[in-house]
């Protein structure tokens, strides 16, 4: 039962993946731009033109191209990149680790600003302080993530520069890093100056990519509280002898976090879609910053690399979303 | 009346905030020991006197009128923390519905023995030694097997037994108990008033007993409340009630009354002229 489970899911992932890998390849061909023109300089031979062309495949026909590509990926290949001219894999897993600390960082401060002012909300339900978080979280919620950038990038890089606003590291730091994950690895190994100038940098793009969210959170785990609040089982333990926000941290939270897990999951992987617009105006170095890049530079291989990716992390997150939910829910647990 | 009584309420009134008054002048008394049944139509108030007492009154709803003493002890007297704290200490609730009162994604043992550890202050040995001994004692069979369960593998009637252990289990001198049979099938009902009788009589709790079952009354209680439209239209012992009803509404009642003795006994509903009578004196006396 539970391997069959596991099956059918392994094999909606791999068609989800296949399909997501069809439509980048036809998009990136059909979207105007030729990537051999803008390698080779202005008045480039036709031979020159023809050589390179063959060199990188786009000769061939499409079909054939996709097999061609595909055939490589399934064994790890995922070609090599036009402007670079580094194999796609080793770009992009050097440039995950980035964006993952930035949008775990984010989906961090999301839950903790979100998961404070919901208890709070739903604490004080009925009253004025309830009215602000909804105020707030509706205020906060219409600014989208991007705006958020450009605001933090206004106050703290020019009117009143206290955050550094471009880059993951001060570049004055001496540390042989062992992978690229600059933060966790600062923490792990004990140099906290490497760590706080990680989190530092992350600060303000995360925090832009984690209000609206948090909002959401807010609104969301709020409204999900006060339902279980009137909950029998909630009463019980108010006569009991708990006080109300005991009973939201005991009895509430884990029944309210059920229904908000689903939709923060969802959120979090757009989320994630955030970064690339706003690693871009902070000039940090991640996957999306690259995207970018890669895009302008219609690097064809790369942008293929990094979209399958980033579908392939979207599905890892809603695998481990529908994970905490069995785990969470002792209903579904022994099942 | 004394201050030995473990529950007094004088002329209790709750009001919504509407101002529309849903208990007017409500006296009773609940001396130690003693099982006291409140009876009346769905809607008299019967729940909402347990409320009052528990405070646990809907946020629409709160006392506009007289006092509330519990062992001695004035409600209104206290601030929101002291005035949880001597409910706990005092008081305790067996839900109606055992389907919804136990938290759906909390193992039992936590349900029944986080109050008696972190409220009470008992150790922890104490309180999972009195959980299992009070599970044995509600009839479930592998308490230890039970204590390690999630609600929605135990049965309606399992999840009663356990809110009935619960409710004992700190030995409170009042326990409120709202219709505590009313969701379950009737073999069961017994079943479980049996248990709240005994465990009653072995704990020496008073017990407030909702129910609108005089069925349920005769069997259980010493004396009777019978409320109509938030008052009290008679307040006297089981024994008086059954044979001597003072108040037409009551002889009302009981004359709705299934027979447990004699099922076939034809029974009667509460007459609408009796109900308009009775409503348009409460009409005229105003003194909500
Ligand atoms: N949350 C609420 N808001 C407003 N009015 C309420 C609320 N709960 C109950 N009431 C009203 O208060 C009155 C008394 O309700 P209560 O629950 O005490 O009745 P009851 O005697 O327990 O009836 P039942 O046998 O149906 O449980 C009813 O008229 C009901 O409509
Ligand atoms: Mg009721």
């Amino acid at each position: 039962m539970f391997l069959r489970t596991v099956l059918s899911r392994l094999l909606t992932t791999l068609v989800t993946l296949f399909g997501v890998a069809v439509v980048v390849f036809v998009l990136v061909r059909v979207a105007p731009g030729n990537p051999i023109a803008m390698m080779l300089p202005p008045g480039a031979s036709e031979d020159d033109i023809a050589q390179l062309t063959a060199l990188y495949g786009f000769d061939k026909s499409l079909v054939e191209q996709f097999f061609i590509w595909i055939g490589g990926v399934v064994q790890g290949d995922f070609g090599t990149s036009i402007t670079l001219r580094q194999p796609v894999s080793d770009l992009v897993l050097a440039r995950l680790p980035a964006t993952l600390e930035l949008s775990f960082f984010a989906l961090l401060i999301a839950v903790a600003i979100g998961g404070v002012a919901a208890v709070i909300g739903a604490r004080r339900r009925g009253s004025p302080t309830e009215a602000a978080v909804d105020l707030t979280s509706g205020a906060v919620l219409s600014i989208p993530d991007f705006l958020w950038g450009l605001l933090f990038v206004l106050l703290f890089g020019v009117l009143w520069p206290v955050l550094s606003i471009s880059g993951r590291l001060d570049p004055r730091l001496e540390f042989d890093f062992l992978t690229n994950f600059v933060a966790l690895e600062g923490l792990l190994r004990g140099r906290f100056d490497v760590a706080g100038s990680a989190f530092s940098h992350m600060l303000m793009p995360a925090l832009s990519l984690a209000l609206p969210l948090a909002a959401l959170i807010a609104q969301l785990l709020k409204q999900n509280l006060k339902e279980v609040l009137i909950q029998d089982y909630t009463t019980l333990s108010r006569v009991r002898g708990f006080s109300e926000t005991q009973v939201i941290l005991r009895d509430a939270m884990r029944n309210a976090a059920l229904p908000t897990l689903t939709l923060v999951g969802v959120q979090f992987t757009f989320l994630i879609g955030g970064t690339v617009i706003v690693e871009r105006l902070f000039a940090y170095g991640g996957l999306g910053n690259m995207a970018i890049d890669a895009v302008i530079n219609r690097d064809l291989p790369l942008i293929q690399g990094i979209v399958l990716l980033f579908a392939a992390l979207f599905v890892a997150i809603n695998m481990l979303v529908d994970l905490s939910y069995t785990l969470l829910n002792p209903r579904l647990r022994h099942g | 009346m004394t201050m030995s009584s473990t529950l007094n309420i004088q002329n209790l009134t709750v009001s919504l905030r509407s101002g529309l008054p849903l208990l007017g002048q409500v006296n009773l008394t609940l001396e130690p020991g003693e099982v006291r049944a409140l009876v009346g139509e769905s809607g008299a108030g019967k729940s909402m006197i347990g409320k009052a007492v528990l405070g646990t009154l809907p946020p629409a709803a709160r006392v506009s009128g007289g006092q509330i003493f519990l062992r001695g002890q004035a409600l209104d007297r206290l601030n929101a923390a002291q005035r949880r704290h001597c409910v706990a200490q005092s008081a305790a609730l067996i839900p109606q519905d055992p389907l919804t009162a136990l938290n759906p994604v909390r193992r039992i043992a936590p349900q029944i023995t986080d109050p008696l550890t972190r409220i009470h202050g008992w150790s922890t040995e104490r309180a999972q030694a009195r959980a299992l001994d009070l599970l044995e004692r509600v009839e479930i069979r592998d308490p230890a097997r039970v204590m390690r369960s999630y609600p929605h593998e135990l049965s309606g009637g399992m999840r009663q037994r356990i809110l009935i252990a619960a409710a004992f289990a700190p030995s409170p001198p009042l326990i409120v108990a709202d219709e505590p049979t009313t969701a379950l099938d009737v073999t069961v009902q017994k079943q479980i008033l049996k248990l709240i009788r005994e465990l009653q009589k072995e704990v020496g709790t008073a017990v407030l007993f909702v129910t609108h079952d005089m069925g349920v009354v005769a069997k259980i209680s010493q004396k009777v409340s019978v409320l109509f439209q938030g008052r009290v239209m008679e307040d006297a012992t089981t024994e008086a009630i059954f044979t001597n009803p003072t108040h037409p509404y009551t002889r009302a009642l009981i004359a709705a009354t299934p027979s447990y003795a004699d099922p076939s006994r034809s029974f009667s509903p509460v007459p609408a002229e009796l109900i308009a009578q009775m409503k348009s004196e409460i009409a005229k006396e105003e003194v909500w």
